[in-house]
């Protein structure tokens, strides 16, 4: 008996692991055997995932599309460079900085967190009203609400050095921390959804006027499932910016968010599996093209230069994507590991 | 004319239609009764092509329904009165009388049948050219009928067509709902109002939970103890549980 | 006199951002979606205007009128060929697709062409200034003034008065119940595309207009545009939409002569925060309209 619960139990939760051991894998045959480049592209690839877990965390729970949630990655990205420079280098990046602002120079770690803090405050307050909109006006409010961040980034240039790149950031984020963060929030994404608010969240999704019928306060649930999608979007723009080390607002804007929504709409956004596997195959499809797009303009093959060729790619496969298999690759399922049943009772079924 | 064989219909995982088959014979009136959510408005959206069966026929004059989409069904000849009336509230009745010509391709019969509608309907003509949505709930559902018969339809079905009208409207409706089937028109009628649907039907089937109960003649039906004791309130047991 | 000026300025920039609002809500009155693609058709017009006017001898007129009927066109396929197939299953991956054609079309804008702004042929008139009551205006103004009004009048006849702006916006009310009297809801669908496509196309003529030159993100400005237009003007109608339009274009002018400088940059932020405040407090818009929404099944 005991060997069945412990089984069940591994099964049931044999997610967690059954994504986290190929990203580990994945990680050290990237440190052991290639190049900085690649390095760097798996470095980004982690960073992009704890991205895309987060919009999972609220698309996939809620069935609501969060086109605000790449400006949360932004406000998470910029507050945390501002902690952790060096009042030197913000004198020189951020020339008309907030004399509070210069001042503050945080280790790395609490650089990311108060960055998260930050857009999940940011969160709670513009978004409550979001939360019981209908399904259209949310998409607009919510792509408005991006715009807006995006807009603010870019002229609130004491804070954040406006239209201007930002530079100066050290370059913490090493691949094994980005490995280890989208693990870590793998995790937290997974217990959520096991988790009674994550049930009833889905449920509302299921079923709006039966979930709301059977007590469950949807509008509540939802915020909640928000500001943590919020948390984690701004927790990996602080990643992001300390790997990176030099970015402008535009980074968190359109670009970055088809690029989220492709990975998490081709991998399916119902399930963390989904997120996890949409991201490493667009990652890799995606460095791939742009890796013949490159060779094709530095060698001149052509008599012209292709450039956009990643983008046309890329949209296409999210079109057909969506036309073919609207749920993605795993659909609502995670992945499992199902464990055989034991001789006494193959022989019992017989 | 209509034949509904073995229907089975899902929403989810919910089977709103379990084993549904009736039939309707040309030139008849023939009724749909049982309590709210029995599955009566079901039935007829799946005839009309608005909500797809997962098993069964549909076959009209040798038809068959399944998985055509409802303006092909409109063509065929079946045209939908649904619940609660749905004219577009913001055009006029004009607009909504030549909406309902739209699948006519003769133009110069759009005002002989207009002249002929109005002479059912002459509250239509004096409103003609109101806004849709101003109009009282009586003269929403006529103008939800005659919206209907612009396009000629053969089997009409009317989805409570007395659903919170006064009850000198009530009468209204169902008697023009006996002229129509004297012009021709066969119908198939959803109601609650069972007492009045017993008298002007010419065959009746009451639908339960998905499911067919029974079927009949008013008089056939009225003799049956369960609707008198649920519907009429005449039995021993009065008013009570269905 | 300066008034003078200025009001048609603001008349003139009311205008074309009225008809920016009417090509995206004609979409969104019906289908309940927005066209993250429709910056695009603008684009698309654009680059015609550059391609067909700069490199043939073709008399301007035509081009624009190639201008036009490319945005047509491409609106009309990007129906049939994407969304059609998407519409069916929900509306949130109906809006990606859009988002994802907008991406496309912009990023196939940058491959075949070029990054880079290319210079657009314009008529000599668009440049030149003509005196009214003795205050000097561009001529750009003035057309845009009289062709944005023209095709609202020329789009008002056609919904009141023909069967199929009857059927549009019988299927902006209520789209089963238009099916159910026998209306192909892909004929409706279809057209409304068409319209949306063809005053994307006129659009383009006049913003491009104001620049001489065309970019591959050239439509983000009218797709944003749209946005706040609608929804200031209501989502749900389209005169909501014309009169949001009109609204906004004379507000952007007036606050754009009336702020200091230092705010004037955030002048687009605030326009949206006035989005998002309405939206929360009025989701269907200024404009009232009774019915409740629905969507498309």
């Amino acid at each position: 008996m005991k060997r069945h619960r412990l089984e069940a139990w591994l099964s049931h939760h044999s997610t967690v692991i059954i994504l986290a051991v190929p990203l580990l894998v994945i990680a050290a045959i990237t440190d052991l055997l290639a190049g900085s480049l690649l390095i760097r592209l798996a470095t980004a690839m982690f960073v992009s995932m704890i991205i895309v877990i987060g919009m999972q965390v609220f698309m996939g729970n809620s069935g609501i599309l969060a086109w605000v949630h790449v400006g949360f990655m932004g406000i998470g990205a910029y507050i945390a460079s501002v902690c952790s420079m060096t009042p030197q280098m913000k004198a020189i990046a951020i020339p008309q900085v907030y004399p509070f602002l210069l001042n503050i120079h945080l280790p790395f770690w609490p650089s990311i967190l108060v960055g998260s803090a930050v857009a999940t405050v940011v969160a709670a307050a513009i978004s409550y009203p979001l939360m019981r909109l209908s399904d259209a006006a949310a998409a607009i409010t919510s792509f408005a609400l991006l715009i807006i961040i995006h807009a603010v980034l870019v002229h609130w240039d004491r804070v954040t050095n406006g239209p201007r790149t930002l530079f100066g950031i050290e370059e913490y984020t090493t691949l094994w921390i980005s490995v280890v963060c989208a693990i870590l929030v793998l995790i937290v994404a997974y217990f959520f959804k096991e988790s009674s608010l994550g049930l009833r969240l889905r449920a509302s999704r299921e079923d709006y006027h039966a979930a709301s019928a059977m007590g469950i306060n949807i509008t509540q649930v939802r915020y909640f499932s928000f500001l943590i999608s919020a948390a984690i979007a701004g927790f990996g723009g602080g990643l992001f910016a300390h790997y990176i080390t030099s970015f402008t607002p535009d980074a968190f804007y359109l670009i970055e968010t088809f690029n989220i929504l492709a990975m998490l709409v081709v991998g399916g956004p119902l399930s963390i599996s989904g997120a996890v596997i949409g991201t490493v195959l667009v990652t890799v499809a995606r460095e791939g093209v742009r890796a013949i797009e490159n060779t094709i303009n530095l060698n001149h093959l052509l008599p012209f230069e292709v450039i956009g060729l990643t983008e046309v790619f890329l949209a296409t496969i999210l079109i057909l994507s969506l036309i073919l298999r609207p749920q993605g690759i795993m659909g609502s399922r995670e992945l499992r590991w199902k464990p055989k049943k034991n001789m006494d009772e193959t022989n019992k079924a017989k | 004319m209509l034949r509904v064989e073995h229907l089975r219909v899902r929403y989810g995982a919910i089977t709103a239609l379990h084993d549904i088959s009736l039939s309707v014979e040309e030139g008849e009136l023939v009724a749909l009764i049982g309590v709210n959510g029995a599955g009566k408005t079901t039935i007829i959206s799946t005839i009309a092509g608005i909500v797809k069966a997962v098993n069964g026929s549909i076959i009209f004059r040798g038809q068959s329904l399944i998985g055509k989409s409802p303006e092909d069904i409109l063509r065929l000849g079946i045209a939908v009165v649904p619940e609660r009336r749905h004219i577009f509230p913001s055009l006029t009745v004009e607009e909504n009388m030549r909406l309902g010509a739209f699948s006519r391709h003769n133009r110069s019969e759009y005002r002989r049948d207009l002249d002929e509608i109005f002479g059912l309907f002459p509250v239509l003509k004096e409103r003609f050219h109101q806004i849709g949505g101003t109009l009282s709930g009586g003269e929403q559902q006529q103008l939800a009928i005659a919206r209907s018969l612009m396009a000629h339809p053969e089997l009409i079905m009317l989805d409570e067509p007395s659903l919170g009208l006064a009850p000198s409207l009530v009468d209204q409706i169902f008697s023009l709902i006996v002229t129509l089937q004297s012009r021709g028109t066969t119908i198939l009628l959803v109601e609650q109002n069972v007492e009045r649907t017993l008298e002007i039907a010419n065959r009746l089937y009451l639908v339960n939970t998905g499911r067919i109960e029974m079927e009949g003649s008013p008089e056939q039906l009225k003799s049956q103890a369960a609707i008198k004791d649920v519907y009429l309130g005449e039995g021993k047991s009065g008013g009570g549980k269905p | 006199m300066i008034v003078f000026e200025f009001l048609i300025n603001a008349i003139s920039l009311g205008s074309l951002y009225a008809l920016i609002a009417l090509g995206l809500v004609i979409i969104y009155g019906i289908l309940k979606m927005v066209n993250f693609a429709y910056g695009e058709l603008i684009m698309i017009g654009g680059y015609l205007l550059y391609l067909v006017g700069l490199n043939t001898n073709i008399p301007w007129l035509i081009v624009a009128v190639i201008a036009v009927i490319g945005a047509m066109v491409v609106s009309y396929f990007t129906e049939l060929v994407a969304f059609r197939r998407v519409r069916v299953k929900s509306l949130t991956a109906l809006l990606i697709t859009t988002f994802a054609v907008s991406t496309l079309l912009q990023n196939g804008a940058l491959l075949v062409i070029s990054p880079r702004a290319k210079a657009v042929a314009l008529p000599q008139i668009f440049s030149t200034s003509i005196s009214i009551f003795g205050v000097g205006t561009p001529v750009r103004n003035i057309l845009t003034i009289v062709i944005s009004i023209s095709m609202l009048i020329g789009l008002t006849i056609l919904f009141r008065y023909t069967i199929l702006g009857i059927a549009l916006r019988a299927a902006a009310d209520d789209f089963q119940m238009t099916r159910m009297l026998g209306v192909p809801a892909n004929l409706v669908i279809s057209s409304a595309f068409v319209i949306s496509g063809a005053i994307a196309g006129v659009v383009s003529l006049f913003w491009v207009g104001r620049t001489a030159s065309v970019t591959p993100t050239i439509g983000q400005g009218p797709l944003l545009i749209a946005f706040v237009a609608t929804v200031i003007g209501g989502m749900r109608s389209l005169v909501g939409a014309v009169v949001g339009g009109f609204v906004y274009g004379v507000i952007f002018s007036f606050i754009g002569v009336l702020l200091p400088q230092v705010l004037l940059d955030y002048r687009e932020a605030f326009m949206f925060l006035i989005v998002i405040l309405i939206l929360l407090w009025r989701p269907e818009g200024l404009v009232k309209v009774k019915y409740a929404e629905e969507r498309v099944g």
